[in-house]
């Protein structure tokens, strides 16, 4: 075990609202001491007993388990349990170590947001409930695979923070989005054997205008989880079991652009950009494709105008998918099961392999030290 | 000293972005780089093939490797991409695929017939990396004729490659989320910190949530503006369709001018390093990099 | 005013399971929490929930090793309730959505705990309570017309009617500092323990003994006070909690020797005996210089003979607490632990439908001591206490409601706590800090009330308690906002902390033997002649502590020597 180090002097500033006195948000520092290895939280609430008992956190378990305490610290959302001193300092600015309310959520007082008014309210949108078959409960367990509660043990360990929700760079600029907390708990049901409305849950969340097709792909989400919950990689997976399980054709051209962009990998080897834009709308004689292009025209014009796209590449297809890839596609696509590898279920070979020692010595003593009889 | 490395270009750079492709291939002699095109590879999937099949972008990715790695056994010192997206999507198939070998047969036994296989632990690094790791910021700096002097510049990454940082190999030694700035200041451009450097360009969802996409294009251009840049710089192709081809209607979308020229990485370098505007395809941006242009006017003439 | 039939304050597991019990008999129900109801302790157990649901289980034998658990002070035929009823509890989850874990044949996997004959511990890798907690937390936002949610709404007192029957709460809304009177025709307390009273602690900051203080404010008595468990595993580092479930999937306790010392202890279940047993053990090795770490004074805690799967899939969430607050990676290296304050056994004496003897008022979970757990409480016995008495608790308060009129309260009680409000938040800064009060008393618990107690250091503890309650009076805070003043709910805590501590050390010093959590190095053996009973603390006129007996119920098992 490595050696701990001793306390030193930390600055925290932390950014104060007050509510009730009509002034604006503003910055408050603590230099409070503790070992770097014990957290932003434990910083705060030094601060908090020492000098002022009014800095507004929420905080319980102090161990990334209860999700009181999202925050945000030198501008990256976590738990302030989860943030070790050491390691604030080192993305710090000036030496100082920034503590900041979550984002996307109206600020109540100091660090402590509204979470109910977008986190939990778009958690209930997802109809967070399990909808088993009622009419047919067997009388002890469901049976179920094994992996499949492992599997959805991912989502479970969701425990809420909003962490996610703070950053969503999709909730940024559409507040409507329903976000990566609220689709993650809707995988939760959905990768769920013993639900009976996955279909149902899956069109609903398809539609939505804001909903599993307004993810961007940013990753922040995989990012802040302290938990592994990856929300990104389980819209991810709502998305392939929508389109692959389900064939839901959304109205927001979901389905289209996945099977367009497959299509078009699968022809041309290379991304046809001109034939993606179509085919998401439904192709080019689609309506809703050429009110699309008619949008984009002027945009098109000018990037063939400068050269930029030629009326070559524009129309035809200079590219023509090798052989093999044609081969890998048919082979993969054919399969009669879809493979997923999940490195959270199946861990890595690393995570496998057996312990060191080898084999652990009868009265487990460990290495370097004698085994006494 | 001089790299060989197998060169992965992407899509969009031989599509509706040739100017980076082209840009790229202008750079790398004065770099002392040599490019061995991968040029029977195929997408990297953007994700999105990924989203509809896991295995199927693992494997066309693991094809990628392969073939690049059938170029480092010919010499080449590592596999290079120009396009954060590319980055992003072939580092989390290499994350599967590295860390498992059942998984790694599985693919492989996909490749077999066209004689490929892919063997865990690849070094593939986006120019970005490649330029401050293997060439080095010092050496970049002595490589500089006409230092970007005055020339106010926002980095813009693309989420694909910061993102999440075990993936990518972000760490103590390798902090790749800050690499931007330090390239534009080698080449003697003057940083413009802004909210928008490590957000996501929208360009993703264009076709799914427009309205959205948009938005979050014009937001960044305009924090851009706001910190008083003269132009953005960006390793992803992909970005730069939203940020750039799409601007007129990203502008429209905020509801307000924006005019933020947006450089590929290896424009940005060939200026410094002596390329003309026209070298390096700068007319044919749809946003005219009019700052970038009268800054070098007096010594290479306007573009066209 | 807001008017219920059943009205339950905390929001763990105990008050989920008992508003939703309560909701499904048609009555009307409020559900009142001081922390969004997923904050609650319960989301921190880890390891599992104990049920006799295998074919080759009984749940006679559950109900036995628990008996022998609590060292004979559990009431038995409340160990009867919980242990046959558990099955059914369980399947009861698993059907509304936990995600329990499976064996190769797609039924519940079970794993072993400590004190128990077979393996009937069901979980959730080793987020149990976490899934528990947020599937009934889903349950509440599906029932969400049938039970009104007070999320953020902190108890200030219990209300009484003339006759002493309990008539609802007052409770501010700590959003917006709002104080009102909420009226009940049935109160249920299920508002967590009391681990903040000690420190190091494995407890959250929000265990902090409010529903015992209320409880035993208006007149209900405190049982089986003096049993404190502490937990063998606790991180040296920090006082976290690492789950027994390590031990129950085969790691090691090794001394500075590299000795599977329980050998000595428990030579039969080892590792596995129960917690004040293994406990002890720890502290025996510590004490005796055979301890590891800095100053000797940890435990080895070798997970490293578990294979690394299946610490990864079955231990995920220690791994990560290895990692992130101790900086050790469990799967290489062992990890130093100590026995660490974790849990009360006692608290607001029930019946078996968790009605106490105040009319109106039911306790549940681990506010409540039914008792179930005695002297010592196994591991994966608490998320069980807390659903099955939850559940009673719910079912009768809803039953009792259907035969009465709403009761009326006035606000006097309302207004008294109001003006206690504005007095603390007016205290000149004159005083002493609640942290600095908060502090010293964890500290002097943590010394004089753990694993070996005597009456010496007993005593010296009493006499900082009365102290620290007289400080506690003028201790000031700095908010003197409305908006989230968490400072002055900080110091209503220091107060409810400050009785159950003191009902602790009175009734520890009663005790004149060694049984179960409590051991007395002055009185080493179990003395089943005069102390097999309940030890009751009630509140007299002058706001101190009295003491009372109760009979411990025994049904099937006699009294014999504990063996593990």
């Amino acid at each position: 075990m490595e050696p701990k180090k001793p306390p030193q002097d930390f600055t925290l500033r932390v950014r104060r609202y007050d509510p009730e006195s009509g002034e604006a948000p503003y910055w408050d520092e603590h230099t409070i001491q503790l070992e770097p290895h014990r957290s932003v939280l434990e910083g705060l609430l030094q601060a908090k007993g020492r000098f002022d008992g009014s800095i507004g956190v929420r905080c319980s378990c102090k161990a990334a388990i209860c999700g009181s305490c999202g925050v945000r610290v030198n501008g990256q959302p976590g738990l302030a349990c989860h943030t070790h001193l050491g390691d604030a300092l080192k993305t710090a600015k000036n030496g100082v170590i920034d503590v900041e309310p979550m984002g996307n959520m109206p600020v109540i007082k100091d660090l402590i947001v509204d979470m109910d008014a977008v986190h939990w309210k778009k958690i209930q949108r997802v109809t967070p409930w399990l909808l088993a078959d009622d009419e047919n409960m067997p009388e002890r367990e469901h049976i179920v695979p094994k992996e499949a509660m492992v599997d959805v043990t991912q989502t479970m360990a969701c425990i809420q923070c909003g962490a996610c929700v703070s950053d969503c760079l999709s909730m940024e600029v559409d507040p409507l989005f329903i976000g990566p907390a609220a689709l993650a708990k809707s995988y939760r049901f959905v990768g769920d054997p013993r639900d009976t409305q996955q279909a149902e849950r899956l069109k609903d969340i398809a539609e939505d205008p804001h909903g599993m097709y307004s993810c961007t792909h940013c990753f922040k989400c995989i990012e802040a989880c302290p938990k592994g919950v990856a929300p990104m990689s389980q819209i991810m997976r709502l998305r392939r079991r929508a389109t692959g399980d389900h064939h839901i054709k959304d109205r927001n051209n979901g389905f289209n652009h996945e099977k367009a962009f497959v299509k078009n990998i699968n022809k041309n080897g290379l991304l046809h950009e001109n034939d993606l834009l179509a085919d998401s709308f439904g192709g080019k004689l689609n309506p809703a494709s050429g009110l699309f292009l008619a949008k984009s025209l002027p945009v098109i014009t000018r990037a063939l105008l400068r050269g930029k796209a030629t009326l070559k590449v524009a129309l035809l297809h200079p590219h023509k998918a090798p052989a093999d890839v044609k081969r890998i596609f048919d082979t993969i696509e054919n399969r009669d099961k879809r493979n997923e590898f999940n490195l959270y279920i199946s861990g890595t070979d690393e995570d496998n392999a057996p312990n060191q020692p080898e084999e652990a010595p009868q009265n487990g003593a460990h290495a370097g030290q004698e085994a006494t009889a | 000293m001089s790299k060989k490395v197998a060169y992965w270009p992407g899509c969009v750079s031989r599509g509706f972005t040739p100017e980076l492709h082209g840009s790229m291939a202008k750079v790398a002699p004065l770099l002392d780089l040599e490019l061995i095109e991968l040029d029977r590879a195929c997408c990297s999937g953007a994700g999105v093939i990924a989203e509809h099949n896991q295995e199927l972008a693992d494997t066309l990715n693991a094809r990628t490797f392969a073939m690049a790695q059938q170029e480092i056994r010919n010499g080449a010192d590592l596999m290079m991409n120009i396009c954060s997206t590319c980055q992003g999507a072939h580092s989390e198939s290499q994350e599967r695929l590295d860390a498992s070998a059942e998984y790694r047969a599985q693919v492989n036994e996909t490749l077999k017939p066209d004689g490929l296989e892919y063997t865990a632990g690849i070094s593939n690094k986006n120019f970005l990396w490649l330029l401050v790791e293997e060439i080095g910021l010092e050496a970049l700096k002595s490589k500089v004729k006409r230092p970007l002097t005055d020339l106010k510049v926002g980095p813009f990454y693309g989420c694909y490659i910061v993102r999440p940082k075990s993936r990518i190999g972000i760490d103590d030694e390798h902090p790749r989320d800050t690499y931007l700035p330090l390239v534009i200041e080698a080449l003697g451009g003057t940083v413009i910190d802004y909210a928008g450097s490590h957000k996501c360009c929208g360009f993703p969802i264009i076709t799914m949530n427009t309205e959205a996409s948009l938005a979050q294009a014009g937001r960044h251009l305009g924090d851009a503006k706001d910190a008083d840049a003269d132009c953005l710089v960006t390793p992803c192709p992909l970005c730069h369709l939203n940020l750039d081809l799409q601007q007129p209607l990203a502008a429209k979308a905020v509801g307000r001018k924006l005019d933020m020229p947006v450089l590929h990485l290896p424009q940005l370098v060939g200026l410094a390093l002596g390329l003309s505007p026209k070298e390096i395809g700068l007319q044919r941006h749809v946003v005219k990099p009019t700052s970038v242009i009268d800054w070098t006017t007096s010594v290479v003439g306007s573009v066209g | 005013m807001p008017s219920h039939d059943v009205l339950i304050i905390g929001a763990g597991l105990a008050g989920q399971r008992a508003a939703l019990a309560a909701a499904e008999t048609g009555v009307t129900v409020a559900i009142m929490s001081k922390v969004h109801p997923v904050r609650s302790h319960s989301v921190a157990a880890a390891g599992g929930i104990n049920a006799a649901v295998s074919v080759d289980d009984d749940w006679r034998s559950h109900a036995y090793d628990t008996v022998k658990g609590s060292d004979f002070l559990g009431d038995q035929d409340a160990i009867e309730v919980m242990c046959s009823e558990a099955p059914k509890e369980v399947m009861h989850l698993e059907h509304i959505g936990v995600t329990f874990h499976r064996n190769e044949t797609g039924h519940l996997d079970l794993r072993a705990f400590g004190g128990a004959s077979v393996k009937r511990t069901a979980y959730v890798a080793d987020i149990t309570g976490q899934a528990i907690l947020h599937v009934l937390y889903e349950q509440l936002m599906k029932h969400h017309e049938t039970v009104d949610r007070y999320e953020e709404w902190f108890t200030t007192s219990l209300i009484l009617d003339a006759e002493g029957t309990c008539t609802g709460c007052v409770a501010r809304h700590i959003r917006t500092g709002r104080m009102e009177v909420f009226t009940a025709k049935n109160v249920i307390l299920a508002s967590g323990g009391a681990g903040q009273v000690w420190k190091p602690t494995t407890n959250a900051l929000i265990c902090t003994a409010d529903g015992i203080a209320q409880a035993y404010r208006v007149g209900v008595p405190l049982m089986d006070m003096e049993m404190i468990q502490y937990h063998p595993t606790t991180l040296v580092e920090n006082g976290f909690l690492i789950t027994e479930g390590a031990r129950g999937e085969g790691a090691h306790l090794l001394n500075k020797d590299g000795e599977r010392f329980m050998e000595k202890y428990a030579p039969n279940k080892m590792e596995l005996a129960s917690r004040d047993v293994v406990s002890r053990a720890e502290q025996t090795e510590i004490n005796e210089g055979r301890g590891v770490g800095l100053n000797g004074e940890g435990i080895y805690l070798d997970i490293t003979v578990v294979p690394k799967k299946r610490t990864l899939e079955a231990l995920r969430e220690i791994v990560n607490i290895g990692k992130d607050f101790a900086g050790v990676d469990i799967t290489r290296e062992p990890i130093l632990i100590r026995p660490g304050q974790h849990y009360i056994m006692g608290g607001v004496k029930t019946d078996i439908d968790g009605a106490t003897p105040v009319k109106g008022l039911y306790a549940a979970g681990e506010v409540a001591c039914v008792s179930v757990h005695g002297g010592n409480r196994l591991g994966a016995n608490s998320l069980l206490d807390t659903l099955i008495f939850g559940r009673r608790s719910g079912e009768h308060a809803a039953e009792r409601s259907k035969h009465m009129a709403m009761p009326v309260n006035d606000d006097a009680i309302l207004k008294r706590d109001e003006a206690m409000i504005s007095e603390i938040i007016n205290r000149p800064k004159t005083g002493r800090r609640i942290s600095e009060i908060k502090d010293e008393l964890g500290t002097i618990m943590n010394q004089k009330l753990a694993v070996y107690r005597d009456e010496a250091g007993m005593l010296e503890a009493q006499e900082v308690v009365k102290r620290l309650k007289e400080e506690s009076r003028s201790a000031y805070i700095d908010d003197r906002g409305t908006v989230f003043n968490q400072d002055v709910l900080g110091a209503i805590e220091l107060g409810y902390m400050l009785d159950a501590a003191e009902c602790c050390v009175l009734a520890a010093l009663e005790r004149k033997e060694s049984r179960g959590a409590q051991f007395r190095t002055d009185y080493p053996e179990r003395n089943d002649e005069e102390w097999q009973k309940h030890i009751n603390t009630t509140i007299t006129a002058d706001d101190e502590p009295a003491i009372t007996y109760s009979p411990v119920t025994i049904t099937q098992w006699q009294p014999e020597e504990r063996k593990y």
